[in-house]
């Protein structure tokens, strides 16, 4: 009994690294290459050094097209948690004429392949004569990204009682100061989920980007032009480092999350 | 156990003499929804510092009349008057009145403290005065003192029904309405939580209105009771006239256990049991109606084993069919025909003969209920 526990558990344990090392394998391979001396992409690395690292951090090239990203990334998320915390309780809050079908109309756009979006995002600003820009890219993210996070606050918003803000109104509060005392409060931890995919899925997104952000380039889009050609190792570092931004942001948005919920438990 | 205080009936619902007025007053309040009709012409004054309990099942209404009275819904027809102020569309958050909600809807997310304070907060109360508030609270609901900073979510289920009296009580409403609160405990606890609101309810003077679908809860707690089935109030009066006068069969089945036997007037004008048999001629208590055919209402506790038919006013022929043990007394179920009839008595009095043997089960017309069929 006790052995066959020990097997089953040794089994599982190789099962779990042999899953994790095919996921991170090709991470690492990356990652890697970026401190490579060399100037191609090659395996084992010959000669290890940080100096493509120093000319990445010190391109202006990479500097604006960072900027753009994280201003698209940054309004993106402002916007699309505002739009959606309000879009998630009409989605799971209150009963309303029109209510199935706007939660359908809300999913469609997730399921559109991005290409096609973009494309379809980019003849649309063509026609109202908008130059595409980091700014039409900024809209065309939150096309695919508000019902995203909608979504994700609507998973938060169904677990809500609603009766919770009857009792408030019963005790005499007003709407307002109920929104501000016991609905956001209690809605917090589906916000910030909200706020994290909003950021991550805007930082990383490639095809809608490719499409719409016209002469400004993105961190995905650069990644991918120098791919196609004129390969360096700024782009493994660069990718390295987007990699490791995300995760600051993931790791952050957890401690916060800890946070809030310690305070509550005390 | 400590001391189970039994306490007199007051009889602080009658009002005579001096008529104080009704704190709350309906007239003729009716709610639909579409084309049903959840609430249908409610007539009620409630009377000031009473604790009256709105007993149905469930759909009789009672809690749509609730949340009317609580302003979550207004009503289609008729009045709603607080101290003589029509009150029919003032919200929930702008009424006197504070609802102690079934699911108790304490904030997951606030301490105990923070959830006793939160009505004094909505009137921006200074924190410490709030805190004194809160705590001397706490001590009237039997909290420890500790329990201030403690999660809400972490407090027992008896403690929450304590945190949720205490939030309500510092609303300091005229009115408070009680959605069942306690029908989620268990026997014994609830028990306990009903001679506490009571005692509660005196030591307040505040008017309380409760809704039950349970009559013994009701029974327990309140100076009136009112009785509602399909959107209509039954009947309204004290719990023994509850008990001892129910309006029609519809109360007095609900009110507990009870024999029903159907009665028709033969054409020589004597009323004849209408089912169990045979016919028997019954003697009825004479405030009749001119019906033919009525409903006689006797409880179980009210028939008894006779040894010949003159020893009660109405006597009738069956057979033991089983018996149970109801602790201090024991109940039999007799068959009559085809009809079964209850006889309760105290363990003392208990039958000394084996079941599936025949007896006479006798009843007096005083202790019988005549209701129409």
């Amino acid at each position: 009994m006790d052995m066959e526990k020990r097997r089953s558990g040794l089994f599982i344990g190789l099962w779990t690294g042999f899953v994790v090392l095919m996921i991170y394998l090709p991470i690492a391979c990356g990652a890697l290459a970026g401190l490579s001396r060399g100037r191609y992409f090659g395996f084992p690395v010959k000669e290890y050094s940080g100096e493509w690292w120093q000319r990445t951090i010190d391109s202006f090239e990479i500097a604006t097209i960072v900027q753009n990203s994280l201003l698209i990334a940054g309004i993106v998320t402002v916007i699309s948690v505002v739009i959606a915390f309000f879009g998630a309780l009409a989605f799971a809050r209150y009963e309303w004429k029109g209510r199935k079908l706007y939660q359908k109309l809300l999913l469609l756009p997730i399921f559109f392949p991005q290409p096609v979006l973009g494309l379809a995002l980019l003849l649309w600003f063509n026609s109202l004569g908008l130059a595409p820009s980091w700014q039409t890219a900024a809209v065309a993210h939150l096309v695919w990204i508000v019902p995203v996070v909608t979504l994700v606050i609507a998973i938060q918003v169904y677990s809500f009682d609603p009766v919770l803000e009857d009792a408030a109104s019963d005790l005499g509060a007003s709407r307002l100061f109920i929104l501000r005392e016991i609905t956001l409060p209690i809605l917090w931890p589906g916000i910030w989920s909200g706020a994290l995919f909003a950021f991550l899925l805007s930082w990383g997104n490639f095809p809608l980007s490719l499409y719409t952000a016209g002469a400004d380039s993105t961190v995905p889009k650069w990644l991918y032009s120098k791919m196609v050609a004129g390969y360096t190792p700024m782009v493994p570092a660069l990718g390295t480092m987007s990699t490791l931004a995300a995760a600051t942001v993931l790791l952050l948005g957890g401690l916060a999350m800890m946070l809030i919920r310690r305070r509550a438990a005390e | 156990m400590g001391l189970a205080l039994v306490k007199e009936q007051s009889d602080v619902a009658k009002p005579s003499g001096a008529q104080p007025l009704p704190v709350l007053q309906l007239v003729g309040v009716r709610k639909t929804f579409g084309d049903f009709a959840a609430v249908e012409r409610i007539d009620l004054d409630i009377v000031e510092g009473e604790f009256l309990t709105i007993v149905g099942p469930s759909g009789s209404g009672k809690t749509t009349l609730l949340r009317m009275l609580a302003g979550m819904e207004a009503p289609s027809e008729g009045n709603i008057t607080l101290r003589g102020e029509l009150i029919n569309d003032v919200p929930a958050n702008k009424r006197p009145t504070c609802l102690v909600f079934q699911s108790l809807a304490l904030f997951p997310h606030k301490t105990v403290g923070e959830n006793i304070e939160f009505p004094l907060k909505v009137k921006n109360i200074a924190p410490a005065k709030r805190k004194e508030r809160a705590l001397e609270l706490l001590r009237m609901l039997r909290l420890p003192e500790s329990y201030y900073g403690k999660n809400v979510m972490k407090c027992s289920g008896g403690e929450k029904q304590r945190v949720a009296l205490a939030r309500a009580f510092a609303y300091d409403p005229d009115v408070l309405f009680f959605d069942e609160p306690l029908s989620a405990l268990d026997y014994k606890l609830k028990k306990v939580l009903e001679k506490e609101l009571k005692d509660l309810h005196k030591e307040t003077g505040k008017t309380f209105i409760y809704i039950t679908h349970s009559l013994e809860e009701a029974m327990v707690m309140s100076d009136r009771i009112g009785v509602m089935r399909a959107g209509r109030l039954v009947q309204v009066g004290t719990p023994e006239e509850i008990y001892s006068r129910p309006a029609d069969r519809f109360v007095s089945e609900f009110v507990g256990e009870v024999n029903v036997i159907e009665a028709v007037k033969s054409s020589a004008g004597e009323w004849v049991a209408a089912e169990g048999g045979a016919p028997i001629k019954l003697k009825l208590p004479s405030a009749l109606t001119d019906a033919t055919k009525v409903a006689v209402v006797v409880r179980p506790e009210f028939l008894r084993f006779v040894d010949k038919p003159g020893a009660a006013d109405n006597a009738m022929n069956g057979t033991i069919y089983n018996e149970y043990s109801l602790g201090s007394r024991i109940q039999y179920q007799v068959r009559v025909g085809d009809k079964t009839l209850l006889v309760e008595l105290s363990r003392g009095n208990g039958w000394k003969g084996t079941l599936d043997t025949p007896v006479l089960v006798g009843w007096d017309a005083t202790d019988a209920i005549v209701v129409a069929a």
